[in-house]
């Protein structure tokens, strides 16, 4: 499903974070990324979903070019991607409901197919009361269940995690890791999960990437 | 040497910035001939949205500028020109002062000012939050569900906004005719569509088609490349408008010069 040859990041203020990665995922596989913080996890996931555009190295998706080429623009249509984001990522102009239907309205299923589909999400991660509210208006823990939500109304084949668990307490973490464990099970999906906590995922049966902790940037006197 | 080089950073920079804004175009327009039926409701949808606010929200402030504007403009044409036959020449003074240029240009002046403005913060916010990598990641089409509603929108408002303009300034103008000369409807009515051509009309048709292009295209372009900071957003709302207003009267002149010349 995912084929990175070559790839080379760097953070916004040019350190480099990834230096010639190559990594496939085959459809139905797994994979969980983890490296301490600013490792460049979070970048790996974005160049992947084709959201960022790496320093160098090609990605394919299935088969379809995405770097270099138009990023996740090449895959619209083609390949059902979800992506739940480490932070952000909700439209803040809809409510929670919108934000989880509207992929599925822009795929064109029936409206009773997306009522219940987003109905059928949001009540599975416990959002059930505040789907009429604006992601500014509920808590960052409920923000993060809703892009859970969002990727799992959309049954993509490929779903991309990043740091799902953090910040969420005991409850709403049990609620996050079923649902990801119900998806590492999934031969339908490929999965690939980036987070910092080893421990609490160390059951899943998943394929790890370690990331190196990046160098860090020397100043010149 | 060295004033060649100054010279020619900003010339790349604008070549540059001549060439993003033919991107977005041709990507919106892509997009748009890409829509499938069943994608028609959300992008209506969104379409709608941005014709209220910049359209109907701003149909008053339009309306009371324009109606100022026409009442003015015949205030100070009678009295430079009273006792030369003014009032024979109140069609034409119209026709060349408000339908042939201000109307448009002002109705595309206050669209950048409310919407533009509006558009470039609102994409700047919405870069930064991740929403636009978050629509791309999901298989919504940014082109689609952000770029091509938002043209659609100010297009169909600059249109109805320009012809709402135009009526509400000769209205203004009659006011004072009528209240100066005592000049009846009618005669005005005449008077004005003696002066009008089929020139005039194509001319305001070309310039809301460009004027409403650039307003959304440029604080498409400025709000899209926010990056990194909320401090950002200002930036793109000051610069959609100083390059708005000048894609604006450029874009007037050349059609004045094209049309008129």
């Amino acid at each position: 499903m995912i084929q990175a040859r070559g790839l080379a990041c760097a953070s916004p203020e040019g350190r480099p974070l990834l230096e010639g990665l190559d990594l496939t995922v085959r459809p139905g596989g797994n994979l969980l990324v983890t490296g301490s913080s600013g490792s460049g996890k979070s970048r790996l996931l974005r160049v992947l979903a084709g959201t960022e555009r790496p320093r160098r190295g090609e990605v394919r998706i299935a088969g379809i070019g995405i770097w270099p080429g138009e990023g996740a623009l090449s895959l619209v249509g083609r390949i059902r991607m979800g992506f739940a984001f480490a932070s952000g990522g909700l439209l803040s102009n809809l409510s929670l409901e919108d934000n989880v239907a509207l992929p599925l309205r822009f795929l064109g299923l029936p409206k009773s197919e997306v009522a219940r589909r987003t109905a059928g999400a949001l009540d599975r991660l416990g959002l059930a009361s505040v789907a009429r509210l604006r992601p500014h208006a509920v808590s960052g823990a409920a923000r993060k269940h809703a892009n859970l939500a969002r990727v799992l109304a959309l049954e993509p084949e490929l779903i991309l995690l990043d740091d799902p668990l953090e910040g969420l307490d005991t409850v709403d973490r049990a609620v996050a890791l079923e649902l990801i464990e119900g998806w590492v099970g999934d031969s339908r999906c490929t999965l690939v999960l980036a987070s910092e906590e080893v421990q609490v995922l160390s059951e899943l049966e998943v394929d790890r990437l370690q990331l190196a902790p990046a160098p860090t940037l020397m100043e010149s006197p | 040497m060295a004033f060649l080089a100054r010279l020619g950073a900003p010339v790349r920079g604008f070549l540059a910035f001549l060439g993003d804004q033919a991107h977005l175009v041709l990507r919106t327009l892509r997009a748009g001939f890409a829509l499938r039926l069943d994608q028609l409701a959300v992008v209506g949808g969104q379409t709608s949205l941005q014709t209220r606010f910049t359209g109907l929200d701003a149909w008053i402030l339009v309306a009371g500028t324009a109606l100022l504007l026409g009442a003015v403009t015949l205030i100070q044409a009678f009295s430079q020109l009273s006792g030369l036959g003014a009032e024979n020449y109140i069609g034409t003074l119209m026709v060349l002062i408000i339908l042939r240029e201000l109307g448009p240009l002002l109705t595309a002046v206050l669209v950048i000012g409310r919407s533009s403005t509006a558009i470039a913060a609102e994409l700047g916010a919405m870069q930064l939050n991740g929403e636009v990598d978050a629509l791309a990641a999901h298989g919504v089409n940014p082109y689609q569900y952000l770029l091509l509603p938002r043209w659609l929108g100010v297009l169909v408002s600059v249109f109805a906004l320009v012809v709402f303009f135009d009526a509400a300034a000769l209205g203004g103008g009659f006011l004072v005719a009528r209240l100066k000369y005592g000049i009846t409807w009618g005669f005005f009515i005449a008077s004005v569509r003696q002066a009008l051509s089929n020139l005039d009309f194509a001319a305001t048709l070309l310039k809301v088609f460009f004027f409403s292009g650039a307003i959304t295209f440029h604080a498409c372009h400025f709000g899209l490349r926010v990056q990194r900071s909320q401090t950002e957003i200002p930036q793109a709302v000051t610069k959609t408008v100083v390059s708005a207003l000048v894609a604006v009267f450029a874009l007037d002149g050349l059609i004045a010069a094209l049309l008129y010349f």
